[in-house]
Formats: structure tokens, sequence, C-alpha cells
């Protein structure tokens, strides 16, 4: 296993220095959905850090998108399994509104669910959607993942919960 | 968050060991100095929601120790530089924890220590900083690495004059923190 994935328009590798000044323009600028008391340097610093650190201690973690033609970091996708949350979960955002309606998040997405069944051995895995965002549940719905009305979640309100499962379609 | 730590396992583990690798272990004459661990966490975070931490910010929420401690680990992936967790040889116990580390929002790295209470009075930390000394000084040059350490902690100034740092008190001014003291290590004069 190494910490790298690649796809047609994809490299997806673990955190680098270098994508901070853009991860930090993703979450101090509009397009982040935190509170407002959580869009400072200090905040997002500790978010960047934890991509990190959670790949030291998991020996998993978010990978970086990067846009293979220009080279440049433009979102943040994989499996996450932060203390506290019943389930292990994959993820997938982009960083800015200029590479959506692309189908990058998709591609990158889809390369994630692969690598956690292939090369993690996982048999399931969820992801919490807020309801409001619809894009998001269609990119789970094109994975192949179905809404799991049982499956507990770590947020109040609890969102939606969308569960992929091995072998699971691919509508790409 | 304590009571449930979820380790590495499966084939993710020799990914784990592997970014362990990224942190040199580094032996002294009475400790050693290893990659920080999950396990390691409920005792970093007893001492920094303690008055322990008094010095360094805190005391913190367990948020903040948590963030902090990831900031610690994250920083050997992001920066090549980081956070060791201090032992007895023979013992994976935490004793302590030593960093040569870019806090966010410090413009300098910086070499810093902390101790569980139980291992103070020992000489443990000056024996583990004085190991990360030449470290940081190849790493970063000398003149290029301080500690920050807050007035009134006469203890870790102690410590980092007995390292062979002194006051850089323009650097202090330029900082404009009154209680903030800033050691800078020039690497002329041996450690005792």
């Amino acid at each position: 296993m190494s910490g790298t994935l690649t796809t047609d328009r994809l490299v997806l590798r673990m955190p680098e220095e270098a994508d901070w000044p853009f991860y930090r323009a993703y979450r101090l600028g509009a397009r982040s959905t935190l509170p407002v008391e959580m869009r400072n340097d200090a905040v997002a610093r500790e978010h960047f850090d934890g991509f990190a650190a959670h790949w030291a201690w998991r020996g998993f973690g978010r990978f970086i998108m990067v846009d293979r033609a220009t080279g440049e970091p433009i979102g943040h996708v994989g499996p996450f399994e932060p203390e506290g949350h019943p389930e292990r979960e994959i993820t997938w955002t982009l960083w800015s509104a200029a590479h959506e309606g692309k189908g990058y998040a998709f591609e990158g997405a889809r390369a994630a669910r692969d690598h956690v069944f292939r090369d993690l051995g996982w048999t399931t895995a969820v992801s919490y959607i807020v309801p409001d965002n619809a894009r998001s549940q269609r990119l789970a719905e094109r994975l192949g993942a179905v809404l799991d009305r049982q499956a507990a979640s770590p947020y109040a309100p609890p969102g939606l919960v969308y569960r992929h499962v091995a072998g699971g379609a691919s509508h790409g | 968050m304590v009571e449930a730590l979820h380790l590495a396992t499966g084939p993710a583990l020799a990914m784990a060991e592997a970014m362990a690798a990224l942190v040199p272990v580094i032996g002294t004459d009475r400790l050693r100095l290893r990659a920080p661990k999950l396990e390691d966490y409920p005792a970093y975070e007893a001492v920094f929601v303690s008055d322990r931490a008094v010095y360094m910010g805190g005391p913190f929420t367990t948020e903040e120790a948590f963030c902090d401690f990831a900031q610690g680990v994250a920083g050997w992936m992001l920066r090549g530089a980081g956070m060791w967790t201090v032992t007895l040889p023979g013992s994976d116990a935490a004793l302590g924890w030593v960093y040569l580390w870019y806090e966010f929002g410090d413009p300098e790295p910086e070499i810093g220590w902390v101790l569980v209470p139980e291992a103070e009075g020992r000489g443990y930390a000056l024996e583990a900083a004085q190991a990360v000394l030449p470290r940081a000084l190849a790493q970063f040059g000398p003149g290029r690495v301080v500690s920050y350490i807050d007035a009134g902690n006469d203890r870790s100034a102690r410590i980092a004059r007995a390292l062979g740092a002194a006051r850089d008190l323009s650097a202090e001014a330029a900082r404009g923190e009154a209680d903030l003291h800033i050691y800078r290590y020039h690497g002329q004069k041996e450690a005792t």
C-alpha cells in the first residue's frame, strides 16, 4: 500500500506543507460551511495538521486531490476516522467553486472508495451529508451508496447517512 | 476521547509504522526519544489540561490539548520537525515530550520540553533537550532556533541557559509580548 492514488485527471497524495495556502484560502473563504467562529487561521491550521496526524496514527487518511494538468491542490478526499465517531467515513471536498461541476470530486471519491475496500480491507463505510447538500447526495448515489436510516450519526442534527459497500456500483 | 483510542491495525499498520519512522529515535544516557503515539495522548492531555500548562498557553481544553498533540505529530510529515515522546529505555510510558517544531503562528523553529509531574526534578528535560539541540542547529543553523519561554517560568529558563541559549531582547521587542522571553541558541557554548 502506498500513500498515492492516481486517476485520469488527479493525483491523490498525502498532505504537504505547500498545500496549506490553498487549504487556508478555502477555509477562510465564503465556501466553507463552518460557523464563523471557526473560520480563522488557528482552527484551519489545526484541521490541516489533523490531516497529517490522522495519517500517522491510523496509517490512512484524507488525500489531497491534485489536478494533474496544473499541479494545483484542489480539495481533500478519502477515509476519515476521528475519535468519537460511530463509524469510519469517506469524505470529499473541493476547495474552490472553480473546480466544481467537472467531476473531480466524483473521480477522487471513487478512487478513495475503491482504496478503502481494496487496500485497507474495509467492508463498509459511511458518508455524513447535510440535507441541503444536494450535490454531495447525488455524488454518493453515483458511487452506489445508499441512504441508511438506521445508522448512527455523530452530528446534531444527524443529517443523512449514506452507506458505501464493497463492490458497490459506480455510475460514472 | 481518551477512553476510545482507535489504533492502526491491518494493512494500515505498516503505513503507520512507516510514518513513525520519519521520526529519528534518539538515545541519551538515561532516556529514549521516540515517535509520539496515540497511546501517549492520555498522559499528554493530563499535563496540558492541568496547571502545569500555565506557562505553555494553558491550561488547555481537551480539544486544544488534542490539537496541540496532533500538531506535534503532523510537523514530522509537513515540516520535517515535530515532537518526540520521552521514555526510559525499556519502558514505553511517556515521561514527557520534547519538541523541535514550528508551532503555528511562531516565526521561528523552537526547542521545547514538558514532563509529566512524576518525572520532574531529575534533569530529564535538560537531558532530552540537550539531545535535540545538535539536530536543531544542524537542521536550521546556529542562531536560527529559539525557545519561547514565559516570564516567570524559571525552571525552563534555567534549562535554556544550561543549553547555552541567551535571551534575544531585540526579537522579544519585535514580538512585542511583554511576558514572553525568547532564548536563542547560537551553539557556541557547550551545554553542561
